[in-house]
């Protein structure tokens, strides 16, 4: 957002705080393998950096600068370019999260679909504004750019994972009763309007839950 | 003589009532490979591989004969792309690139490729690769979709399993490999340049252009890019014949296309037909109609970066790019966002420049201050404190920023503001203050800082 810039994580003459120590700091021999396939995918190890990055964002939950060093270190690249491709995205978490993260899309299709509904309700219900986090580490809440997920607005994406599709005050409360509880939703798949006639629904057996196109609901609040 | 008009109201698309789909057609789990195998999948690749059927020029050819132009958003004919590569040097290795960023707002279709008919996307890649002699194919997903990066990454690595990527495909002695790339949140990145530099692991800047891409693109190679929806119409091009393909839609912007409509309208979502569906008919039959039955106000036809419609422009224009264009629009990416009678226009382009301002890479100044401004302006007047002479201080700022940039983001930022105020005016002047005559300073705040945007 460019309203609320995240805390700067170097402060020029002062040694960034450190989170994880030397012992964290450390591949299992199965990640390095995964790291290894990666580099051999690219022509040169600088292809395999968001990757990598990725890894250590799953791994630490988020990417403070020694995590950063790390990543550089593993690929034997310069620190300053791997803190520069970690900035430049916005879905590297430069600062401590919450458990669950709630992206709240509200772009356009979104913002008319009740985009800042949704938002403003969650909000409400967890007692925090946007960019903030839960005083028990568990929700933060983010306000994001389109997720391409417009024709079932408005919608969420749980920590850069799962998308929640078609969303409704109850169905919120139902999400984050089951975050409390650690159950992430399951792989929504939005059934093509065209198969409803042709297929009879959904066309992937697999689908853990199906989701059909609705109606959007009109908009309270826009902004 | 009088200049025959494209829209005249009739529909390019043919008989789309009775339209087999075929992108997506309707078989049950067609993203499983022996799914897609029992269904005709990669038969394209063998007629190609194993039965000659085109050597790679000849395939180019087809292609370009097809008249297949990109779905990305630029509508480039992809046969004529494919042949700006330069002649085959052994010693050089050759790219292809996939761009699946699809981070324009309103634009939700190769999401649905990648779910459900991931494998002709990847048989259209092997295709391309064999026509432009491509070592290798780099797909660059946006990392939002990280469950689509999965079950295309599993349909990647079936397709290794099964011999159709990887050493001597199909013993034909053509290698060529599939790398899936993951990106994490940029909106640049989906501009074809920036995702370069990107996939080489750098901060996603855009490059200047020349040298293109078919002379330096990544790793200073010879590249190709092409998007998800382009990559697999291909095979649909070699099974069904050049000649199918010219002969389905618009006649100069031909073949299948997935409209990706949102908004208010009562079943949004991706719906495949040929091209040059008229508007009218995608709102009132195909979505079933505006929600609440109210009327239609204005349309998005293709992304946010295309100019927005009024409801008068989209009767009798159909969605190729030709009439599109005579309507005062683009196709983009055919991702339509329609917007009903109860819209507000002002909250709704501030909304817009919010999203450009955000996604602003920042490195040209035009863009990176004035996509700034744009927001800060429209804020204010959306908040009941813009005056009269900031809608032409906006369309001033637009030619400031328009076409003075390394990439086209700044281009993109502007074309919303500049049509929408062009084709709204009454509505945004109705949020302004009235000052009494311009340039002077009234001590209405106009020559100092606007309050910061909550």
């Amino acid at each position: 957002m460019a309203s609320s810039s995240p805390e700067p994580l170097y402060v020029p003459g002062e040694e960034p705080a450190r989170h994880f120590g030397p012992d964290d700091l450390v591949w299992t021999a199965e990640e390095q393998q995964t790291i290894d396939g990666w580099v051999a995918q690219y022509p040169t190890a600088d292809g395999a950096v968001m990757k990598v990055l990725w890894l250590a964002q799953e791994k630490f939950a988020w990417l403070p600068a020694e995590v950063i060093e790390f990543v550089a270190d593993t690929l034997d690249l310069p620190r300053a370019k791997v803190f520069g491709v970690a900035t430049f995205y916005t879905q590297y978490y430069k600062q401590e999260m919450g458990k669950w993260v709630l992206d709240v899309c509200t772009c356009f299709s979104c913002q008319l679909c009740g985009g800042y509904d949704i938002l403003h309700y969650l909000e409400d219900q967890l007692g925090i504004k946007k960019g903030e986090t839960t005083q028990d580490g568990m929700f933060s809440i983010q306000e994001v750019e389109c997720l391409g997920a417009c024709g079932s607005a408005p919608m969420l994406q749980v920590t850069n994972g799962p998308y929640v599709h078609n969303l409704t005050p109850a169905k919120c409360d139902t999400l984050l009763a089951n975050l409390r509880e650690g159950k992430l939703p399951g792989f929504e798949s939005v059934t093509l309007p065209q198969d409803e006639a042709e297929l009879d629904g959904n066309r992937r057996s697999d689908a853990e839950v199906i989701e059909q196109y609705v109606t959007p609901p009109v908009s309270a609040t826009i902004e | 003589m009088e200049v025959p008009k494209i829209n005249d109201g009739t529909s390019k698309a043919g008989d789309w009532r009775n339209y087999k789909r075929v992108l997506l057609p309707p078989v049950r789990d067609l993203h499983k490979l022996e799914v897609y195998e029992q269904n005709g999948g990669y038969s394209a690749l063998r007629a190609v591989l194993n039965e000659n059927k085109f050597d790679p020029k000849g395939l180019g050819e087809h292609v370009k004969q097809s008249g297949l132009r990109g779905r990305g958003g630029a509508a480039f004919n992809t046969g004529l792309k494919w042949s700006f590569m330069p002649p085959v040097d052994p010693d050089v290795p050759r790219f292809l690139c996939c761009n699946g960023d699809e981070s324009e707002p309103g634009t939700f279709k190769d999401r649905q490729l990648f779910e459900y008919n991931p494998h002709l996307v990847i048989e259209g890649m092997v295709l391309a690769n064999y026509a432009i002699s491509a070592k290798a194919c780099y797909i660059y997903i946006r990392g939002e979709y990280a469950s689509w990066i999965d079950h295309f990454q599993k349909a990647v690595d079936e397709a290794y399993a099964k011999g159709y990527i990887g050493e001597n495909i199909l013993g034909s002695g053509f290698s060529t490999d599939i790398v899936v790339h993951k990106g994490a949140g940029a909106y640049i990145c989906g501009e074809e340049t920036s995702l370069m530099e990107s996939l080489e692991g750098k901060r996603g800047y855009p490059r200047v252009k020349p040298p293109f891409p078919a002379q330096k693109g990544i790793w200073a190679r010879p590249t190709t890019i092409n998007n998800v929806e382009t990559l697999a119409c291909v095979p649909l091009i070699v099974n069904k014949g050049a000649d199918w393909f010219a002969a389905t839609g618009a006649e100069k912007h031909p073949g299948p296309v997935l409209y990706g409509i949102s908004g208010h309208v009562n079943k949004p979502g991706v719906y495949e037909f040929p091209t040059g569906m008229l508007i009218t008919d995608l709102i009132d039959e195909v979505c079933g109609g505006m929600r609440g039955g109210k009327k239609l106000k204005a349309l998005v036809p293709g992304g946010s970066s295309t100019p927005v419609l009024t409801a008068e422009q989209c009767i009798g224009t159909t969605m190729d790019a030709d009439s599109l264009r005579e309507a005062g629009s683009m196709l983009g990416t055919a991702g339509m966002l329609v917007m009903d009678e109860d819209t507000n226009m002002v909250s709704f382009l501030r909304r817009i420049t919010h999203f450009y301002h955000h996604e602003s890479c920042g490195q040209c100044t035009p863009c990176r201050e004035g996509t700034g401004w744009l927001e800060k302006l429209v804020t204010r007047i959306d908040e009941g404190e813009g005056n009269f002479r900031d809608l032409d201080l906006l369309l001033d700022l637009c030619d400031q920023i328009e076409g003075r940039t390394i990439c086209a983001l700044a281009d993109a930022a502007a074309w919303p503001v500049r049509w929408t105020i062009r084709r709204f005016r009454p509505e945004f002047e109705a949020k302004c203050k009235p000052s009494t005559f311009a340039g002077a300073d009234l001590g209405d705040g106009a020559s100092t800082e606007p309050a910061p945007v909550s």
